[in-house]
C-alpha cells in the first residue's frame, strides 16, 4: 500500500515540539463525579470501570503534534486485579491479628514479590498505552526491579535519604531504559552529579524547617524547663501554649518535608527526562519550575481541602496542563513508521498493587 | 465528478484519519456508511482504505471530548475527534448512541443533583453501611478466629514482654475468688473468662483482655491498688466488657472497612487528600475507641452493682491514676484511656443512674 503521502511524525527540525492538555475542569467534573457516585452506589466495584474512564480522560487529552494518547485497559481487568490485591490485604491482615508471625511471614515474601509486581505493573500499564495506534511497552526484568525498587529504597531510608538520587538513577534508568514505543526503544542516563544538585536544595529545605523548630524549642526553652520539673503545676494557659507550639512544629515538618519531596520530584523528573533518546537520537526534554510544580500541588491540595474536594477535578486538570507542557520532544531526523509489536496486556495485578502502594509513573 | 463529490458527502459520518494495522502512519480519510457497510475512504480521492460488517466494527465508549477510536477486524484504526457525528450515527444505525454514564457525566445544572447525592450517600455509607458491614463481619467470624487470636497474642506478650507473676498464692485466690463472682454473672459465665497474673515488665499497671476472654492483670496494677480488690475487680469488669461488647474484632474489620473505602476512591480524590484521609482515619478510629472505653465503663459500673460490690469502683482507679500520674513518667495508661477526670465523672453520674434504676424497681 502505497503510504508516501500520508501524514506521519515530523521530518527534522530544531524546534521542541511539547506535550499540551486539552482537557478542562468543568469537563472533568462530570466525569470525576459521576465515578465518585456510582463507586460508592456500588460499594467499590464500579472503581475499576471509574479508573479506565478518568485515565481514558486524562491520556487521550494529553496531546503531541495533535494526536492524543489512549488507555486501553478494561474494567474487568482491573477489577480482577484490584479483587486480588485486596484479597491479599484481607488475607495478610487477618492472618497478622490471628497469627502474627505467620502474617509476617507473609509480609516478608511479598517483599520479595515486590519487584516481580513492579515489574509486571509497569508493563502493563505500558501496554495499555497507545499512541498514533502503535502501543508502548516494557521488557525490564526481575533483577533491575529488585535494585531499582526494593535496594534502593531500602539503601535511601537506612542512610536518611542521603543516598536517594542513586536509588532515583536507579529507578528511572530501569524504566527509561526498558520503555519500548512499538519496535523502537528508549535510552536514558541520567547523570548523579545532576541529581544530587536537586537533592541539594531538597536537603537544605528540610534543614530550615528543623532550624525553624530549633528556633521555637529554644525561644520557649524555659516553658519546657518547668515541664520537666513539675508537670502538673503548669496553669492551663501556658499548656495551651505548649500544645499551639507543638501543632506549629508539626506543621513545619510537614510542610518543609512535603515541599522537599515536590521540589525533588520535579527536579529528578527533569534531568531523566531531559537525558532521555528516543530511538537513540530524539532527545525529550522535561523543564518543570521546581517551585512552580510544588506551588501547584501545595495550592491544588489547600483549594481542594477548602472546597470540601469540589474543586479536586480542577486542580488535577491543572497539574495535568502544567507538567504537560513543560514536557517536550524534539526530532532530529525522519522517525518514519514506527511498527507495533502484539503483546498481550497480561494480568493488572502489579500495576493495582502499585497504585495501591502509591508507585505513580503515568504520562 | 462534482455528483459523485456530492453523494459521498452524505454517505459521510465523520472525517478523520485513518491508520494501518500495527502503524503509527496516518492517512486523512472520512468513515463512511455503504450499503450495510462501514468503509474508510482517503480524502482526497475517495480510494478504499478498510471495509468492515456494521457489526463487527467496534467503537470506543465516549469520554469527554476525547477521540474517538474506530476499530476494524483487520486491526486498522479509524479516528475521529467529531465525536457528535458518531454518536449521531450510532443513533441512526439503532445502536445505542452514548452510554448512559457519559449522558450523566455531561455538564449540566443536574450534576448539582449528584454532588447532593454523593455527599448523602457518602455520609450514609459512613454512618450506617459501614457499621452494618461491621456487624456482619462480627457475626459470621467463627469463635475459633477469636480463640487463636488471643492464644497467640498471649504467647507472643509472654515471650517478650510478661514474665511469671512474683504475687503471693494467696492473694492471687483473693483476686479470682472476686473475679469469679462478676464473671458468673457475665453472660459467657466463669467458663467463658481465664484470669492470669503476670509480671507486666514494660507494660507496667496494666490489665487487658483478648477477645476469648483471657484477662491479663500485672503485678505492677495489684500494687499500685495498694490493698484495695474491690478497685481491681472494677478493672477487671471493665476489661470483661470489652470481650462482652467484642470490641477488638470490631476495631479489626472497622479499620479494614475504613482501608478498603479510602482504597476506592484513592484514585479519585489525589494522593494528597488520601495522605489526609487515612490520618484522619487514624483520629476517627482513635475517638472509637474512646467510645469504647467509655461502654466498657458502664458495663463495669453495671456489673459490680450486680455482684453486690461498689459500682463506683473503677472511678478511684481514675481518681489513684491521676494522683500517681504525677510522679509517674509511664504514661501508657493515659494513651489507652484518655480524658480521665471526664471519665471519672462519667462513671459516677452513670452509677448514680443505675442505682437510682434499682431503686424504682
Ligand atoms: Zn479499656
Amino acid at each position: 500500500m502505497a503510504l508516501t503521502d500520508t501524514a506521519t511524525l515530523p521530518a527534522a527540525s530544531e524546534d521542541w515540539h511539547r506535550l499540551s492538555f486539552t482537557g478542562s475542569g468543568r469537563e472533568y467534573f462530570g466525569i470525576w463525579i459521576v465515578n465518585i457516585l456510582l463507586t460508592i452506589v456500588t460499594v467499590g466495584i464500579y472503581s475499576a470501570w471509574a479508573k479506565v474512564r478518568r485515565n481514558r480522560y486524562f491520556y487521550g487529552n494529553s496531546v503531541l503534534l495533535g494526536r492524543g494518547f489512549e488507555y486501553h485497559a478494561k474494567g474487568k481487568q482491573i477489577f480482577i486485579g484490584r479483587l486480588i490485591v485486596f484479597a491479599y490485604l484481607v488475607i495478610y491482615n487477618v492472618l497478622l491479628t490471628v497469627v502474627p508471625l505467620v502474617g509476617i511471614a507473609l509480609a516478608v515474601l511479598i517483599l520479595f514479590f515486590i519487584p516481580w509486581l513492579v515489574m509486571r505493573g509497569l508493563r502493563f500499564n505500558a501496554r495499555v498505552t497507545s499512541y498514533r495506534n502503535v502501543r508502548f511497552n516494557f521488557v525490564g526484568g526481575v533483577g533491575g526491579a529488585f535494585l531499582a525498587f526494593l535496594v534502593g529504597p531500602v539503601l535511601a531510608a537506612l542512610t536518611l535519604g542521603i543516598l536517594a538520587p542513586l536509588a532515583s538513577r536507579w529507578m528511572y534508568r530501569y524504566i527509561g531504559n526498558n520503555m519500548r514505543y512499538g519496535t523502537k526503544a528508549f535510552t536514558t542516563d541520567p547523570g548523579l552529579g545532576a541529581i544530587y544538585k536537586n537533592w541539594l536544595l531538597s536537603a537544605l529545605i528540610i534543614l530550615l524547617g528543623l532550624l525553624i523548630i530549633g528556633f521555637l524549642v529554644f525561644l520557649n526553652m524555659s516553658l519546657i524547663f518547668s515541664l520537666i520539673d513539675k508537670p502538673q503545676s503548669l496553669p492551663p494557659e501556658l499548656q495551651a501554649a505548649m500544645v499551639t507550639m507543638g501543632v506549629i512544629g508539626y506543621l513545619v515538618i510537614l510542610v518543609s518535608f512535603g515541599i522537599a519531596a515536590l521540589v525533588y520530584r520535579a527536579g529528578v523528573r527533569n534531568v531523566a527526562w531531559s537525558s532521555t533518546l528516543f530511538d537513540g537520537r530524539h532527545p525529550l526534554k522535561s523543564d518543570l519550575p521546581r517551585f512552580g510544580y510544588a506551588w501547584v500541588a501545595v495550592s491544588n491540595l489547600i483549594v481542594t481541602l477548602l472546597t470540601l474536594g469540589l474543586m479536586r477535578p480542577w486542580a488535577a486538570v491543572r497539574l495535568a496542563r502544567y507538567v504537560n507542557t513543560h514536557t517536550a520532544v524534539r526530532f532530529s531526523g525522519n522517525v518514519g513508521e514506527v511498527f507495533a509489536v502484539s503483546e498481550q496486556d497480561g494480568s493488572a495485578v502489579g500495576a493495582e498493587f502499585m497504585a495501591y502502594e502509591g508507585f505513580d509513573f503515568g504520562f | 465528478m462534482k455528483a459523485s463529490i456530492l453523494a459521498s458527502d452524505n454517505r459521510t459520518i465523520a472525517e478523520g484519519e485513518w491508520h494501518p494495522a500495527h502503524s503509527s502512519l496516518s492517512v486523512v480519510a472520512r468513515l463512511v456508511e455503504d450499503a450495510g457497510a462501514l468503509v474508510v475512504e482517503r480524502v482526497p480521492g475517495g480510494d478504499r482504505l478498510a471495509t468492515g460488517e456494521l457489526a463487527s466494527v467496534e467503537v470506543s465508549p465516549r469520554v469527554g471530548s476525547i477521540p474517538r477510536r474506530v476499530n476494524f477486524a483487520d486491526g486498522s484504526l479509524f479516528e475521529t475527534t467529531d465525536n457528535d457525528a458518531i454518536d449521531r450515527w450510532l443513533l441512526r444505525s439503532g445502536r445505542r448512541s452514548t452510554s448512559l454514564v457519559h449522558r450523566l457525566e455531561r455538564f449540566h445544572p443536574r450534576l448539582v443533583v449528584l454532588v447532593v447525592a454523593t455527599f448523602l450517600l457518602g455520609s450514609l455509607v459512613y454512618r450506617y453501611a459501614l457499621p452494618v458491614l461491621v456487624e456482619v463481619a462480627v457475626a459470621v467470624t467463627p469463635p475459633v478466629v477469636p480463640k487463636i487470636m488471643s492464644v497467640s497474642t498471649m504467647e507472643t506478650m509472654d515471650r517478650t514482654m510478661l514474665s511469671p507473676s512474683q504475687l503471693n498464692a494467696g492473694k492471687q485466690r483473693e483476686i479470682s475468688e472476686d473475679f469469679a463472682r462478676i464473671a458468673a454473672l457475665s453472660p459467657r459465665g466463669t467458663a467463658g473468662y481465664s484470669l492470669n497474673f503476670r509480671a507486666g515488665g514494660a507494660v507496667g499497671p496494666n490489665a487487658f483482655a483478648l477477645p476469648d476472654g483471657t484477662l491479663v492483670l500485672t503485678d505492677e496494677l495489684v500494687e499500685l491498688a495498694a490493698g484495695d480488690d474491690e478497685m481491681i475487680i472494677g478493672v477487671l469488669a471493665h476489661e470483661i466488657g470489652h470481650v462482652e461488647l467484642e470490641h477488638s474484632l470490631r476495631q479489626v474489620y472497622r479499620a479494614a472497612g475504613m482501608a478498603g473505602l479510602i482504597m476506592m476512591l484513592a484514585g479519585d480524590v489525589g494522593s494528597g487528600i488520601e495522605d489526609l484521609l487515612v490520618q484522619g482515619g487514624g483520629l476517627l478510629a482513635l475517638s472509637h475507641s474512646r467510645t469504647a472505653e467509655a461502654a466498657a465503663d458502664r458495663h463495669s459500673v453495671e456489673l459490680m452493682s450486680k455482684a453486690g460490690f461498689d459500682a463506683t469502683a473503677i472511678a478511684r482507679f481514675f481518681e489513684l491514676l491521676e494522683q500517681k500520674l504525677g510522679d509517674r513518667s509511664d504514661t501508657s495508661m493515659l494513651s489507652t484511656h484518655p480524658g480521665t477526670p471526664e471519665r471519672k465523672k462519667a462513671i459516677l453520674d452513670y452509677a448514680a443512674e443505675v442505682q437510682a434504676k434499682q431503686q424504682a424497681d
